[in-house]
């Protein structure tokens, strides 16, 4: 630790830090516009000059270390004279145009230059002219002329994300930002540089002279559209989300977010949103809609019971909302109402194993349990790379049926075949330690059986089973891994093993802290009472059963058997047809709410905008169908933070008992099709983001594609499954492994649900075309 | 009774004083007043001589105003259809003229100089709604007689 003094204070902190920083601590503001301290010092932009005793000259705050004893002024004559000096310069060439920029009222240019700039310019010349508001991106405009190049996007971009696609071109006064090679900025997290950018140079084409800084009312609220649950900054004007940001949480977050994220906010007004409610697909008035349904219940009750209502709980409601649900259930529906959420795998992790991003920060090891969290959970990506960047000996590996590494992130590649993940790791453990009991157990059924890579597995287990702080993700596909997690974390004993979750819908445990039950074995059985006639009458809440869930076969079936199917959210449903009745619901931004991410960290959403048309949150739609059932029920009270110590959830829940895996079979046929989340494609429609949904949805390996007469360009493949077929558009890419189909989940064009993950037969190309 | 009639003369003599005194009153509306040459009356949205607007719906009167009175909305304009000069223009812009104190801050403030108060101040209207100024009626500003 290293003692300093600044503006007569005197301050300790760490060795390496620099002055800036330290300033900071004390509570001194020090301008700046190059530094940040995920990317690192650069002192590019002149902006922290500050007076340090026995320097013959001013020094840049942000690239000096502090020293022992040293002694610094951020006030004064000469820091004055320094700052003003900078802000002429970098104001030489910028425009006079704040009544136009999005970045007026906010801009780190205007506050400093009001704060600490001269009074007005001695350069009489004119202004250098630029490229202006220039798409570098569908999403994302560039204004040269505004720039004072700092240099963050470009370093955010090439360093951090390690996807280079911004660089300075040109020397001296003609140094610019532009795009590589001009192609597209089109990096899942190039958004983030909108919020990096300290002046107006990179605005957001979405949010485009929607709104000023004092229109506006911004509201702290967390991301809804993966799992991973950013703290983001939810910006509203006149009843309209207009904007969401990044909201850094100091200690635990950047507030970085993925594109998804940052520009996927306008589901909330996509034409296809459900705004009033329909019987049989007539719309009728809300309280029609709700009478309905009183009576349905009421019928159903009355003839078989409260246990013939079936009410399943998925999408865009917060923990509170399904609290309400579960107490009306129990004291306004009767005894014995079964309750699920709606999952997008089979698997489940007890709390108790569960991680939290802080653990990637302490990590030796990452182990990819067939997770893709470029993919399904962007900013987790980003947390790894990170670690990564730390700590280049950071042990990496990718458990998957197809190549998991990126030149972002490169992994130590184990390939498993489908289904074959959780064998491969038991197998492995098994090989390392043969005495123990439990995973003597498990691989029972494994006799005589070997994995792929069977060197391979063997060294994974010896990472598993010998690093310090291991931090596994865990894709859920396969539920029994559970059982192997759980043996692994015994025998792994004092050392850190958590694990993190990539599945799920995004408020998973929220619901499973309200109450409701988060096993993929509750939803199954309420779908099987259903498919036997036991359930009567199916409640769906948010939830899109016939996209989302594994098991197609069976939410059809239900959906075909239930006599009464209820729907509520925010769009119709797959298979809307079979709901009788349809109730438009508040989504995200529109109620006031606490959701759990995949850390089991609780945050609130708030409330930023009314819900439209005749949407009304879950509570005032159980309150008034309480009043059409004339039975009262007033809603209770809850604190989703009473006893979650820290806003964390309590790890509580024991993984299950070891039993003997399913022994993997070997596969035949051409392709095998295999489903993974990708957030660009599944979830919520979004407008802004219809330039970057792939339009060729499925993967194969180029070998395949060469094979099946796919060029380059990708096209169309014809498969057939249980007797089915189906058209899926497909590029070739070195991401699929040789003989799997990769699709994305929750693609309406290639339902991969629907379509059944397992192998499938290629129609050849000729037979396509003449059909 | 000579102290009625006295009573009864000094009233008239005071009334008849009066019809030859100046009038303090004007005979509003077929006379006018004159005003200050700066006095601040209902607002206006000018034009440069191009006929482009003047305001980019940068929305700092909306900022200023300590009523609260103003509503901006911007948008961006087709490309080769400026409405403004620039790209940016106001699509929303409404003075709420009963909340309006005519302070003249949104004049002050704006950086184009397109809001100005002009010397109009005959604003009264049958309902509050009419009362609310809207872009139309500001850009097309009612003379004084």
């Amino acid at each position: 630790m290293i003692r300093l003094t600044i503006d007569g204070q005197t301050v300790t902190v760490p060795e390496g830090t620099m002055i800036v920083d330290a300033a900071e601590k004390l509570g001194i503001e020090v301008p700046i516009y190059c530094y940040h301290q995920a990317l690192g010092p650069l002192g590019a932009c002149r902006m922290c000059l500050v007076q340090v005793e026995k320097m013959p000259k001013l020094v840049t705050g942000c690239t000096t270390p502090v020293a022992e004893g040293m002694v610094v002024h951020t006030k004064g004559p000469a820091v004055e004279k320094g700052r003003r000096g900078i802000l002429e310069f970098l104001l030489i060439n910028h425009p006079l145009d704040c009544p136009v920029c999005d970045k007026g009222g906010e801009c780190h240019l205007q506050d400093y230059t009001f704060r600490y700039g001269p009074p007005a310019g001695r350069f009489a010349e004119a202004k250098l002219e630029r490229l202006k508001d220039a798409p570098v991106s569908e999403l994302i405009l560039i204004d040269q002329e505004r720039c004072v190049l700092c240099q963050r996007c470009v370093r955010f971009l090439g360093e951090y994300v390690g996807e280079p696609q911004l660089m300075l071109k040109g020397r001296g006064v003609e140094t610019v930002v532009a795009p590589v090679d001009d192609r597209p900025v089109d990096s899942r997290f190039s958004g983030n540089i909108i919020d990096l950018c300290p002046v107006g140079a990179l605005t957001s084409a979405a949010y485009r002279f929607k709104a000023r800084p004092w229109n506006q009312e911004r509201h702290p609220s967390v991301c809804p559209h993966c799992p991973v649950g950013c703290p983001v900054t939810v910006t509203a004007r006149e009843e309209h989300v207009v904007r969401v940001e990044g909201r850094p949480i100091p200690e635990h977050d950047w507030g970085w977010l993925c594109d998804r994220g940052r520009f996927g906010y306008d589901f909330a007004v996509a034409p296809s949103r459900l705004l009033s409610a329909r019987v049989a697909g007539r719309v009728v008035p809300e309280v029609a809609a709700v009478r309905h349904l009183a009576n349905l219940v009421r019928t159903v009750r009355e003839q078989h019971g409260a246990a013939a209502i079936g009410v399943v709980v998925g999408g865009q409601h917060s923990a509170e909302d399904a609290f309400y649900l579960r107490h009306f259930a129990e004291s306004v529906l009767g005894e014995g109402v079964r309750l699920a959420v709606s999952q997008t795998v089979k698997g489940y992790l007890p709390l108790a194993l569960n991680g939290t991003y802080d653990d990637i920060g302490v990590a030796d090891a990452v182990v990819l349990l067939g997770s893709d969290p470029y993919r399904a959970a962007p900013v987790l990506y980003l947390k790894l790379r990170e670690r990564w960047r730390r700590d280049p000996q950071l042990v990496r590996w990718g458990v998957g049926v197809r190549p998991l590494s990126r030149p972002t992130l490169p992994l130590r590649e184990l390939r498993v075949g489908p289904q074959e993940m959780a064998a491969t790791v038991a197998w492995g453990l098994f090989s390392q330690r043969p005495d123990d009991e439990g995973l003597r157990l498990l691989t029972e059924s494994l006799e005589g059986w070997q994995p792929r890579d069977p060197e391979g597995a063997r060294a994974l287990a010896a990472t598993l089973l010998d690093s310090q702080h291991l931090v596994l993700l865990w894709d859920g596909k396969e539920p029994w891994m559970e059982a192997v997690l759980g043996v692994l974390t015994r025998l792994r004993g004092e050392k850190g093993t958590r694990v993190l979750p990539t599945f799920g819908p995004p408020n998973l445990r929220g619901f499973e802290w309200a109450g409701i039950p988060a096993r993929w074995g509750a939803l199954e059985d309420l779908l099987q009472a259903t498919v036997r006639g036991e359930v009567r009458l199916l409640w769906v809440l948010g939830a899109d059963l016939l996209r989302e869930i594994p098991d197609y076969a069976l939410a059809a079936q239900a959906l075909e058997r239930v006599e009464h199917a209820v729907f509520e959210g925010l769009f119709p449903p797959e298979g809307s047809e079979r709901f009788e009745l349809w109730l438009p619901g508040a989504g995200w931004s529109e109620e006031p709410g606490t959701w759990a991410n995949l850390e089991g960290r609780l945050r609130s959403v708030a409330e930023a905008v009314p819900p439209p048309g005749e949407a009304r949150p879950v509570k005032s739609l159980l309150t008034a169908l309480a009043r059409a059932l004339r039975q009262p029920w007033t809603p209770p009270e809850w604190n989703p933070y009473l006893g979650a110590e820290g806003g964390l959830l309590p790890r509580e829940g024991e993984p299950t008992a070891p039993a003997r895996l399913p022994r993997p079979e070997p596969t035949a046929g051409d392709l095998y099709v295999w489903g993974e989340p990708e957030v660009f494609v599944g979830g919520y429609p979004s407008e802004n983001l219809r330039p970057r949904r792939p339009s060729l949805l499925g993967e194969i390996h180029p070998v395949d594609a060469a094979a099946w007469g796919i060029g380059e360009d990708g096209g169309e493949l014809g498969i057939e499954r249980f007797g089915r077929r189906w058209t899926v558009t497909v590029r070739p890419s070195a991401a699929a492994a040789p003989g799997m189909l990769i699709l994305p989940l929750g693609a309406a064009e290639a339902p991969v649900n629907q379509i059944g993950e397992g192998p499938a037969s290629v129609i050849p190309r000729v037979e396509v075309e003449r059909r | 009774m000579f102290k009625t009639v006295k009573a009864l003369a000094k009233g008239l003599g005071t009334t008849l004083r009066a019809l030859t005194e100046p009038r303090d009153t004007i005979a509003y509306p077929e006379k006018r007043r004159e005003y200050a040459p700066r006095f601040r009356g209902k607002h206006m949205l000018a034009r440069d001589e191009d006929g482009h607007e003047l305001c980019v719906g940068c929305g700092l009167c909306e900022a200023v105003c300590p009523a609260n009175a103003i509503r901006v909305v911007a948008a961006e304009a087709e490309p080769g259809k400026n409405i403004s000069w620039t790209d940016r223009y106001s699509v929303d812009y409404e003075v709420d003229l009963i909340r309006c104190i005519f302070c003249g801050m949104c004049e002050e403030a704006c950086p184009t100089n397109a809001v100005r108060l002009t010397p109009f101040n005959e604003l009264a209207a049958y309902s509050r709604l009419d009362m609310i100024a809207d872009k139309e009626e500001l850009l097309h500003p009612p003379v004084r007689k």
